[in-house]
């Protein structure tokens, strides 16, 4: 569905994504981990057309490279981003009818809207501004507003960041209503590692901009180079 | 006394509409691109010399219906691809908009220039937009004067409704918040970026034919114009659409009293006095964000 070809990513001398290649499947939710600095964001960021890059990615079948941000999430591939981006003097309703109205290749749906606001159990915020939102909610709503551009693939970046055991909860949950009950593919980066590997199969590891590994949570969290880079490297005493 | 009194209110609000008109579209571009456009008074310039080339120069027939049912269309199609042709490709720069600054303060001197080398230096002077006078009991106003403010408060109120009611102005709003996010929910950044310009393009310009045909087509016009919007928006907080509307209306009556009671001669320095005390107190305006 997502594939990528030998993309690259440089800031001056710095490759911040690194010759990577990967392919997400229909269905999945893909994770990605990696230590910070990794270039996971990077990697979102070159994906939804925010930065120019060597290499090549397609979306079913198409070639997206070089294509601007919009054009990209109205093929279908929306994202949310760690520090929540909201509209803060527009209402919960107005932000996720904005998704609607422009995001989506199709007609707009406002009902589809009002459903996406209930899925992300907005419903008693639905009139409120977006910025008195806990963060929780502001995680809920940019949810809520990729979800009414109707996309194939979501991609959430951090989405447990900032929040606490109850909230996480709350958050996996809504993430595998969105792959299950919706059938929609994520991708998903995260930073803990308990809820990634409960969450995503396959998991994608990166290190300076480069793969270390890919394989099942299992596989993942057995796998030395992966603890090495999590945990540093172990030494003779 | 009260009569008087009243005269000069409403001479202020007069100002303030005209000054709203123009003002708030400098606001526009500010608020949505985060970048000052220098270029601002040549527009209005523009306006004045559209006017009277259709009006003296062709002699068109339909009189100034004919002049702003073409001068829309003609500055917005000015503005749209001034925008896409100059300042677009700057925005794959680092720090765009200081170079969009820069880029805007030599379109600016380009315009006026030209201006003298198409039109000549001499001022040009519009046939009245309406004559004679309207009396409402003890209050003489020009129909002229009325003519303005009722066309500046009309273009007020349906910029007010294009961004609240169309799908352009829902655009505008959410990249104006937040570029990055309005980008991901599918709306096209440059696009929005040029119909702003060529909206704002259009309230200048209007605002430049309404005030020319009162005093004259000048070509050198454009720096105290680019001047007064920006005091106005500097004033009611740099990229916020209300408060620039507030603060023209404030700076109009101020206009109005100062001129009328201690003279028209310190008018300006009261108008800048009134600036340097209020960003001194409050740096972001009267409704601007830190």
């Amino acid at each position: 569905m997502l594939k990528a070809i030998n993309i690259t990513k440089k800031f001056g001398a710095l490759a911040a994504v690194d010759d990577l290649s990967f392919e997400v499947e229909e269905g999945q939710v893909f994770g990605i981990a990696g230590p910070n600095g990794a270039g996971k964001s990077t990697l979102y960021n070159l994906i939804t057309g925010f930065y120019k890059y060597e290499g090549k990615i397609e979306f079913d079948g198409q070639n997206i490279t070089g294509l601007p941000t919009h054009k990209i999430a109205r093929l279908g591939i929306s994202r949310t981003f760690q520090i929540p981006q909201i509209f803060e003097s527009l209402t919960v309703e107005e932000s996720v009818n904005l998704g609607g109205r422009f995001g989506s290749s199709g007609k707009y749906d406002s009902g589809y809207c009002d459903e996406m606001i209930s899925f992300a159990s907005l419903e008693q915020e639905r009139s409120d501004k977006t910025d008195l939102l806990n963060l929780l909610g502001k995680k809920r709503l940019m949810i809520a507003a990729a979800m009414a551009t109707k996309p194939k693939i979501l991609m959430v970046d951090e989405p447990m960041a900032g929040l606490n055991a109850l909230e996480i909860k709350q958050m996996t949950n809504l993430i595998k209503k969105i792959n299950q009950d919706l059938n929609i593919t994520v991708i998903i980066i995260e930073h803990f590692m308990k809820v990634l590997t409960e969450l995503a199969n396959p998991i994608l590891v990166i290190e300076n901009g480069s793969e270390i590994c890919t394989g099942t949570p299992e596989e993942i969290t057995s796998n030395p180079e992966v603890i090495a880079c999590y945990l540093g490297d172990t030494h003779d005493a | 006394m009260f009569i008087e009194i009243i005269e000069v209110i409403i001479s202020g609000l007069l100002n303030g509409s005209v000054y709203a008109l123009m003002a708030i579209g400098l606001a526009l571009v500010y608020g949505v691109t985060k970048a000052f456009n220098f270029a601002y008074g040549s527009f209005y310039t523009m306006g004045g010399y559209f006017a009277w080339t259709l009006l003296v120069s062709l002699g068109i027939k339909g009189g100034y219906y004919t002049v702003f049912l073409t001068a829309i269309p003609f500055l917005f199609v000015v503005g749209y691809f001034l925008e896409k042709i100059l300042i677009s490709p700057l925005r794959k720069r680092s720090d765009w908009q200081m170079k969009a600054m820069m880029l805007t303060l030599g379109l600016s001197l380009f315009l006026d220039i030209g201006y003298i080398s198409v039109f000549g230096p001499r001022l040009k002077s519009l046939p009245d937009i309406v004559e004679g006078t309207l009396t409402i009991g003890p209050f003489v106003f020009m129909n002229q004067d009325v003519v303005i403010f009722i066309l500046s408060i009309t273009g007020l109120l349906f910029f007010a409704w294009v961004l609240n009611n169309t799908r352009v102005g829902m655009a505008v709003q959410a990249v104006a918040q937040n570029p990055i996010g309005a980008q991901i929910v599918g709306i096209p950044k440059d696009r929005v970026f040029a119909a702003t310009f060529a909206i704002s393009t259009i309230m200048v310009g209007i605002g430049g034919i309404l005030l020319s045909q009162k005093n004259f087509v000048n070509p050198q016009a454009s720096t105290g114009i680019m001047i007064k919007a920006w005091v106005i928006t500097a004033f009611g907080g740099m990229g916020s659409i209300k408060g620039s509307l507030y603060a023209a209306l404030i700076i109009g009556m101020l206009e109005a009293f100062v001129g009328y009671y201690l003279g028209m001669i310190h008018i300006e320095i009261a108008v800048l006095t009134l600036l340097l005390i209020t960003l001194a107190f409050r740096p972001q305006g009267l409704m601007g964000r830190e």
